[in-house]
């Protein structure tokens, strides 16, 4: 395993493997976040909580 | 000093592939356990169908008070998506990934929409009823975010479920296929069944604060049985991993690849034309039995339970016979015969207002169904080579998801422009009874496209892969599929 130069420490993926794990995982905050943002206002709009 | 990498990178390898969510092999016998597992997507998918079709049209249009039209646009909105599916299981087929994998990165995402969906939908329902200072808002901001969640999750739902059956495809040799397609259909159903109970439960004292934590419960559900059903599915595939130089052949060619496959245009033809003739009764049969038949609510729920057995005895039945060597097109053909005469049964059933009659042309329809449906999920699995599975699933999925939309809007309209037209006095039967019939022109429509299919030995001929060799990633593909993407032991 460790005789591959494409891989990295610590984990054993490649650069290549890495960034599309990291994708995935930044997919995920991005839509998670869009999604708690537009919840937010829908309730802000039905029972304003920002005063 | 205390060694901080060589401590790191023992603790990581001592983790191994244990934790890790993609199986190490794809071994050639997949247990049961773990095709049970998998099917729990179909337990999601039920849920959210039975969530807006059944307990949300409700909700809205009685507690909520939104217009029906409304309602129904809002419920019809994730059918737009239906017909991406092909499109959708085309790119996972093709999907580029240096992990190796082309199934688990859709059914993450296709998760992700549908909770997503779920989180805002019961504020966007609360908003569009004008709920609280709801009321005050601009009218576009409840539409705009309905219209969204039901996309949302439509389109999650159309994503998960056509790639969850790709991936349970790949898993299982062709023998075993009938097998899988048994187990996602039961799942389906038993999604739906519990979650219907389940719904009605909850909901039974409805307040706005039950009604967000019925949905946002849901979301939380979908997520966790979508990931522990994926969790160690797809094995990684170095081949295909490693094969980034290969052709890329677009949406057109790969269509026109599979549609120029013997039987193809014809089987899908024939699930249109069945799932419409099956699915036109499902909303209709209920209100029938209330009006015609003068039955209780209680007795008319019965008529949905004898439907959904019915059709639980089909898949299995359905299961047995293929296994024991039917071939897939018989099974959506006799389907198709039993159909005819069980919609004969409970148009008969109104002019004798006989309950027994219709309970037993409505499990007799529901028995159809199953084999029908079943047959031709099989027949698809079987028609499409190794590489095109996302593709033909997609397909399927895109005319099934459609025609049985379809059949269910245009059930409605037939019946309430017959409700209309008719003169006062006529047979409260008439507008039910038109549908009916309708379904059964539409049953032996799919009957006599399905015959010729049955003369040359289509089971077999749509699936003989000779055709295909010329194809320069057909048997890379093949040979990758068995292959384990096992890092270091392959070097």
């Amino acid at each position: 395993m460790s005789n591959d130069p494409d891989k990295v420490w610590p984990t054993g993926l490649t650069l290549r493997e890495a960034e599309e794990v990291h994708s995935y995982l930044i997919d995920g905050t991005r839509v998670f976040g869009v999604i708690a943002l537009i919840a937010h206002i829908l309730v802000a709009v039905s029972t304003p909580w920002l005063g | 000093m205390f060694k901080y990498k060589s401590f790191a990178l023992r603790k990581i390898s001592g983790v191994g592939v244990r934790y890790l969510p993609f199986a190490d092999a794809a071994s050639d016998d997949v247990p049961l356990s773990r095709l049970l597992r998998l099917s729990l997507f179909q337990v999601t998918v039920g849920m959210a169908l039975v969530l807006m079709v059944g307990t949300l049209n409700r909700v809205m249009i009685v507690e909520l008070r939104v217009p029906a039209t409304l309602v129904g646009v809002m419920l019809a909105l994730p059918l737009v998506f239906a017909p991406f599916r092909a499109l959708i299981g085309f790119r996972s087929d093709r999907f580029k990934s240096a992990l190796g994998l082309r199934r688990l990165p859709y059914i993450f995402k296709g998760t992700m929409l549908q909770f997503g969906g779920f989180a805002i939908m019961p504020f966007a329902l609360l908003v569009l009823s004008g709920y609280g200072e709801a009321i005050d808002a601009p009218r576009w901001i409840g539409l705009g975010s309905a219209a969204l969640a039901f996309l949302l999750v439509g389109a999650g739902v159309h994503i998960v479920q056509t790639i969850g059956l790709a991936l349970a495809t790949d898993l299982v040799p062709e023998e075993d296929q009938p097998k899988v397609v048994g187990l996602m259909y039961v799942m389906l159903l038993v999604g739906m069944i519990v979650s219907a109970f389940s719904y009605g439960a909850l909901l039974e004292n409805y307040t706005p604060g039950r009604l967000i934590q019925v949905i946002q419960g849901s979301a939380v559900i979908t997520v966790a049985l979508n990931f522990f059903a994926m969790w160690k599915q797809e094995a990684r595939n170095r081949a295909r991993a490693m094969a980034q130089t290969e052709p890329e052949a677009s949406f057109a060619e790969a269509w026109a690849r599979l549609t120029e496959r013997r039987g193809m245009i014809r089987l899908l033809a024939i699930i249109a034309l069945g799932t419409a003739g099956f699915g036109m009764a499902d909303v209709l049969l209920e209100p029938f039995g209330g009006q015609v038949l003068m039955m209780s609510i209680a007795e008319t729920t019965r008529l949905t339970v004898f439907l959904a057995c019915g059709s639980l005895v089909g898949f299995v039945m359905a299961s047995r016979w293929l296994g024991a060597g039917a071939r897939p097109i018989d099974m959506a053909i006799y389907g198709a015969m039993i159909g005819i005469p069980a919609f004969g049964l409970i148009v008969w059933s109104s002019t004798l207002l006989s309950v027994p009659m219709l309970l037993g042309g409505t499990l007799l329809a529901g028995f159809g169904a199953g084999l029908f449906g079943h047959g031709t999920l099989t027949a698809t699995m079987r028609s499409a080579p190794r590489e095109q599975i996302g593709l033909s699933l997609g397909a399927w999925g895109a005319v099934q998801a459609t025609s049985a939309g379809l059949a269910i809007a245009v059930g409605g309209v037939v019946r309430d422009a017959i409700v209309a037209t008719e003169a006062v006095g006529a047979s409260a039967s008439t507008p039910y009874t038109s549908v009916f019939m309708i379904e059964v022109g539409l049953l032996t429509l799919g009957l006599l496209f399905a015959l010729p299919l049955r003369g040359k030995d289509a089971g077999r001929s749509v699936d003989d892969n000779t055709a295909e060799t010329s194809y320069l990633s057909a048997v890379a593909e093949r040979q990758g599929t068995q292959q384990p993407f096992a890092g270091g032991r392959t070097s």
